[in-house]
């Protein structure tokens, strides 16, 4: 239906239909590859087991002693959330203006390659690959964490590079700027904002994936839980749940509030 | 002051400009005239050194542009030459001030001409203005500040008025005038408009046979 006046929309093409068909398809095939138990999942007894289980739950671990050892906990997962995305954006700064063309078409496709890489592996795997390097703890998480950021951040400033405006930078090259200072008076401040917005998201989740690196020996609260939950400790592990969830939505506020003032 | 030799540049096997010779006087505003594609636009980069010609010569002050590398260029634009777009090409998100100081901060000299160029160009006390608060006019008038600012030998200028209603572009080009005389430059403007024109000293029409002065018009 179209409104009163308006000319017809334009037709959808063949290639278009070709392709949510083929999404179509590929949904109902997955549904069907998949053993999906749904009859058993929803029956009563599946119910009353997970009541069960998460009524163990209750109450959480309040005692002043574990309080204490789950905000240090939250502390180490926060440095290590905020010390990960640092160094990815170094990483992603060093290896953005060489993706964006900057230095040749040879260096963009080389620098884009090495960054699919980097971020086509998860931070859980960077994790079990660095525990090797760098042993159980924090920094193997940190590094999970810079690593595979590095290579979102990195292709997220590369393209906001590239998709600059180019007549500030024009427009210093012709009154006789060398192309550094061009770069840094012109096309740097228009996209440092955008960077800034990029950034901060990425750290919004990147302390949710440093929560969850802890299960493989990373540090913080996601050790924690791991270790609680594996002596069935179900109220302590509670405690962390909730350290963690207080710990997100913080970071979120702040990350969020940031970035709508950097957009206004 | 800038003298043209021989100028050929051609696209893709396609002759825009043929054998451009002409030479300019210090202290002299000059305006190019000529049909859409006859290569204006290309000419005004040839004499900056943001184009290479396929040969011929561009000199300024008897020293030929064409045989300096990217670097040399690029100081020479920065010392000796002063830019006017018509789409004004100041950058946003610097004030009016720091606009216009720029060409004296490339050039490493204090920026305190800046705030005369200011007030020279009707804009004074707006320095902490950014771009996104004036008008068309206005903002062509901190374009001729900046272009002017750090005394360059020549300044050129493409479709300065393109984007401005008449009056507007009467009055920049009065004070695009006046500033060019006040500072002993040596001033090219390529433009479509023959009120424009009429501003200048002179007029030039470039056409697929070369440059030549206009016809006088009766």
């Amino acid at each position: 239906m179209k409104p009163r006046g308006m000319p017809s929309a334009p037709p959808r093409s063949f290639q278009t239909m070709l392709l949510v068909a083929a999404l179509l398809a590929l949904v109902a095939a997955s549904f069907a590859s998949l053993p999906l138990e749904w009859g058993a999942f929803f029956t009563p007894e599946a119910a009353s087991t997970s009541a069960e289980f998460l009524g163990g739950f209750a109450p959480p671990d309040t005692s002043l002693p574990f309080l204490r050892k789950s905000v240090a906990a939250a502390a180490e997962t926060l440095s290590m959330s905020a010390l990960g995305t640092l160094l990815a954006v170094l990483g992603g700064l060093a290896l953005a203006l060489p993706a964006a063309g900057r230095f040749g078409p040879l260096a963009r496709s080389g620098t884009r390659a090495l960054l699919n890489v980097l971020r086509s592996i998860p931070e859980l795997v960077w994790a079990s690959l660095l525990l090797v390097a760098a042993g159980l703890g924090p920094f193997a998480g940190t590094l999970a964490l810079g690593a595979h950021t590095s290579g979102v951040l990195g292709r997220l400033f590369a393209d906001a590079l590239e998709n600059a405006a180019p007549l500030p930078e024009t427009t210093l090259r012709t009154n006789g700027a060398g192309s550094l200072a061009a770069f840094f008076y012109a096309t740097l401040p228009q996209t440092l904002p955008q960077m800034l917005s990029y950034t901060l998201y990425r750290w919004e989740n990147n302390i949710r994936a440093a929560a969850v690196l802890g299960v493989v020996g990373a540090g913080g609260l996601g050790q924690m839980l791991k270790y609680h939950l594996s002596l069935f400790q179900m109220q302590s592990a509670a405690t962390v749940v909730i350290a963690m969830l207080l710990l997100v939505a913080m970071v979120d506020a702040v990350s969020f509030a940031l970035r709508r003032s950097l957009t206004r | 002051m800038l003298e043209l030799r021989d100028l050929t540049k051609s696209y893709n096997g396609r002759s825009v400009l043929n054998a451009i010779s002409y030479r300019f006087k210090a202290g002299e505003f000059v305006a190019i005239m000529g049909e859409s594609g006859v290569g204006k636009s290309t000419l005004l980069n040839l004499i900056a050194g943001l184009d290479a010609s396929d040969s011929g010569h561009v000199l300024v002050d008897g020293a030929p542009i064409t045989a300096l590398d990217d670097d040399a260029a690029t100081r020479l634009r920065r010392t000796r030459m002063g830019f006017i777009f018509q789409a004004f090409h100041v950058l946003p998100h610097l004030t009016l001030l720091q606009n216009i100081a720029l060409p004296l901060l490339l050039n490493g000299r204090p920026a305190a001409r800046a705030n005369a160029m200011l007030a020279a160009v009707g804009l004074a006390g707006r320095g902490n203005d950014f771009p996104r608060q004036l008008s068309g006019g206005e903002m062509q008038r901190v374009a001729i500040a900046r272009a002017l600012v750090h005394h360059p030998a020549l300044v050129l200028a493409d479709e300065p008025t393109g984007n401005l209603d008449p009056d507007t572009a009467a009055s920049v080009l009065d004070l695009l005038r006046s500033e060019v005389k006040a500072n002993g430059a040596c001033a090219i403007m390529v433009t479509h408009s023959h009120a424009a024109a009429a501003k200048a000293d002179k007029t030039l029409v470039l056409t697929r046979s070369g440059l030549a002065l206009a016809p006088a018009v009766s």
